[in-house]
Formats: C-alpha cells, sequence, structure tokens
C-alpha cells in the first residue's frame, strides 16, 4: 500500500490483486441474496482507491481495508431494504420483460442463421455463441483451424450482407 | 465492467499522495468555517465592550481556553474516525476532561459562595441567549466539518457526526466568548456545556445522513 502511495504501479496493483481475493472470500460469507458479491467487491477496491489517502502508514492495511469493506456491506443492506418496500408488480415487471427480450432474440437468431449452409451454422454457434476456442472447434468438426476460422468469418459476413441496413432501414426487422 | 479490469485501470491511475492529507482536508473545513463564524460573531454581537482589559483576566482564558480545548480535542476524535479501522479508545472520555476541570471549580466556587449570590453565578445574566447563541456561532464550523469529513472516509457515521457536532460547539463557543461578557465558572459550566452540546446533538443527528459517502 505504502508502494501505492507513492505512485508506483506495479506493486499497487498486485496489492489490489491480492485484496480482491480477500474481499471475494469476505463478501461470499456475508453478501445475502439479491446482493452481487462481484459487485461489491468492485465498489470496495474502487473505495479502498478513490479513498486512500485516509490509509495511514502506522496502521495495518487490512484494518482499514476491512473496515471499508464492511462499511460498504453496510451500505448495500440499507439501500437493498429501500428497494425491497417497492411493490410488487413493479418487481414483476423488471423481471419478465429481459426474459421475454432474450427468448425474442433467441427466436429471431435461429431465424436469421437458417440463411447459412448447416455446417457454416454449426461452426458459428460452437464459437461465437458456446465459446469453443477455434481449435476445439476444428476438432469436432475434422477441419484445420483456419478453416474454421475462415468459415466463420464468411457466415458472419455473408449474415452482415443480408441484415446490413439499406436505404435507411433496418433490414432485421423488416419481416 | 471485470474486476481483473477494473484492478488494471485503478493501478493506471496509481499517483503520489501526500501524507497527512486527513489532518489538512479536517483542517481546511474548520478553519474556513472559524472565518465565517468570527464574521457572523463580529456582526452580529461585536466583541464585549472591555475585551481590550478583559483579555488580561484569567477568566476570560478560562471560557476561551475550556471551549477551545473541548473542540481541538474533538477535532482530533474526528480526524480518528474519518479513517477506516481506527480504534477511537480512550480519546473519547477526554473529550470530558476539560468540562470535568470546569465543573470542579464551579462546584468549589459555589460550594464558597454567599447563598444569596449563587443564583446570580449560576444564571450570570445571559443564559437565555448563551446556548443558543452558541449553537447559531457553531453553525459555519459544524458545516466546514461535514464538508470535511464527507470527502474523506467515515465508516461510523453516527459517532463521527457527534464528534463533528463537539468539535464545532467547542470552536463556535470559543468564538462567543470573545462577545461574552460573563465572569463566573458556574455559569460556564452549565450554560456554555449546554451550548456545545446542541451542536453535539445537531451533529449526531445529522451524521448518518449528510457523512454517508459512496
Amino acid at each position: 500500500m505504502l508502494a501505492g502511495l507513492a505512485g508506483e504501479a506495479g506493486p499497487y496493483r498486485r496489492l489490489l490483486d491480492e485484496l480482491s481475493g480477500l474481499l471475494r472470500a469476505y463478501y461470499a460469507r456475508r453478501a445475502p441474496s439479491g446482493i452481487d458479491a462481484e459487485d461489491l467487491v468492485q465498489e470496495t477496491l474502487i473505495a479502498v482507491h478513490t479513498r486512500r489517502a485516509t490509509y495511514d502508514a502506522g496502521q495495518p492495511f487490512t484494518a482499514w481495508a476491512y473496515a471499508i469493506a464492511r462499511y460498504k456491506l453496510i451500505d448495500a443492506l440499507r439501500r437493498s431494504r429501500l428497494h425491497l418496500r417497492a411493490p410488487a408488480e413493479e418487481a414483476d415487471a423488471l423481471f419478465v420483460r429481459p426474459a421475454a427480450e432474450a427468448a425474442m432474440a433467441a427466436r429471431d437468431l435461429e431465424q436469421v442463421m437458417s440463411k447459412l449452409t448447416p455446417r457454416t451454422q454449426a461452426l458459428i454457434r460452437d464459437v461465437k455463441i458456446t465459446g469453443l476456442s477455434t481449435r476445439e472447434a476444428a476438432e469436432k468438426h475434422g477441419m484445420s483451424e483456419s478453416a474454421v476460422k475462415v468459415a466463420v468469418h464468411r457466415g458472419l459476413k455473408a449474415l452482415g450482407q443480408e441484415y446490413a441496413p439499406q436505404d435507411g432501414k433496418e433490414g432485421v426487422d423488416e419481416d | 465492467m471485470k474486476t481483473d479490469d477494473l484492478i488494471q485501470s485503478l493501478a493506471a491511475e496509481a499517483a503520489p499522495v501526500k501524507p497527512g492529507a486527513v489532518g489538512r482536508r479536517i483542517a481546511a473545513g474548520l478553519g474556513m468555517g472559524v472565518v465565517v463564524s468570527v464574521a457572523v460573531m463580529l456582526a452580529w454581537l461585536g466583541p464585549r465592550g472591555d475585551i481590550s482589559t478583559a483579555l488580561m483576566t484569567p477568566m476570560f482564558w478560562m471560557k476561551f481556553g475550556y471551549a477551545a480545548a473541548t473542540g481541538l480535542i474533538a477535532a482530533v476524535l474526528l480526524s480518528r474516525l474519518s479513517r477506516p479501522g481506527v480504534r477511537v479508545g480512550a480519546l473519547a472520555a477526554l473529550v470530558a476532561a476539560p468540562f470535568a476541570l470546569v465543573a470542579l471549580m464551579a462546584a468549589i466556587r459555589m460550594a464558597n459562595a454567599p447563598p444569596e449570590s449563587q443564583h446570580a453565578l449560576l444564571m450570570g445574566s445571559s443564559y437565555t441567549h448563551c446556548p443558543w447563541r452558541i449553537l447559531l456561532i457553531g453553525l459555519p464550523i459544524l458545516a466546514g466539518a461535514v464538508w470535511a469529513v464527507r470527502g474523506l472516509a467515515p465508516t461510523q457515521l453516527l459517532p463521527a457526526g457527534l464528534a463533528a457536532g463537539a468539535c464545532s460547539g467547542g470552536i463556535g463557543a470559543a468564538v462567543y466568548s470573545i462577545a461574552c461578557g460573563e465572569t463566573a465558572a458556574p455559569f460556564l459550566a452549565i450554560w456554555y456545556t449546554l451550548g456545545m452540546m446542541l451542536l453535539a446533538a445537531l451533529g449526531a443527528l445529522i451524521g448518518p445522513r449528510l457523512l454517508r459517502w459512496r
């Protein structure tokens, strides 16, 4: 931390890295359901950074950092209590919309993909949606890595041309 | 944003921080408050008429010293409460030490006074104004303290508000003592203390709301 206060980026980065691990463990046990522990980790890291002038060299660093972590936890609990008072109907609306949108997006994706050859479809699905590496996809389909790359690239390019906005209208929304 | 990316960008912003930032900021906040407070006192009440002779009397300095010492101890307390993870400990009790001294002097004065003058020693001639004037004169200092602490990192907001209030009460009462013509320790022990406590209570009330930071 002292190096961080002196403006040395390298040691400061290592400190924040280690601290994020400690904070993750701290919040994993304490953050109640409904509060994202990783959000709290990030908020605390930002607070540690912006308020670092309040750290005193004669003080244990962990005592300082954990006091901030605890403050952030209490602050989050207080805010979540305020949110819980919102009427239940509003909460419904909040949760239903994204689900419906996700379903629509999935249906649109099926429609769009159907314009491609089955093999290109499978490749794009594996590489861009399932998240396989090019190499894993290449092994799965018995192709070379560069062939996979080219096929995926051409497939995406074809889709781009098919659905590119024409004359200012948005192609995807037309049908 | 992923936490790793966040750390990367925070580390890239690492700039040297001068030590002693907490003390400087609190001193700046209180200093600005005192300037406004003295201006209010001078414009509203003016210094007591006999200020030049009063400066030679121990009673003036006892009043001023009692209030200022309470305010400064509370200021040290406030600077500790503005840092996360610092224990306040025995220092909290020390805020009451000047009061204990003044209360003892008041008790001795009362015990030695003839019964017919005791009422005057307690009530003076301005007890209806004194606590309220201290409250008003201390308000700018409280505002300065709140500004300073909000920019630091208090994690216990009610104690921090209480300390900010006690600090502005003490310093505000010291500013008021320049305008106040009372001369008895019993008056000081009751009415000055009440004025400081009004500000301390106000600080405790607003602390949890106004000192919150994100």
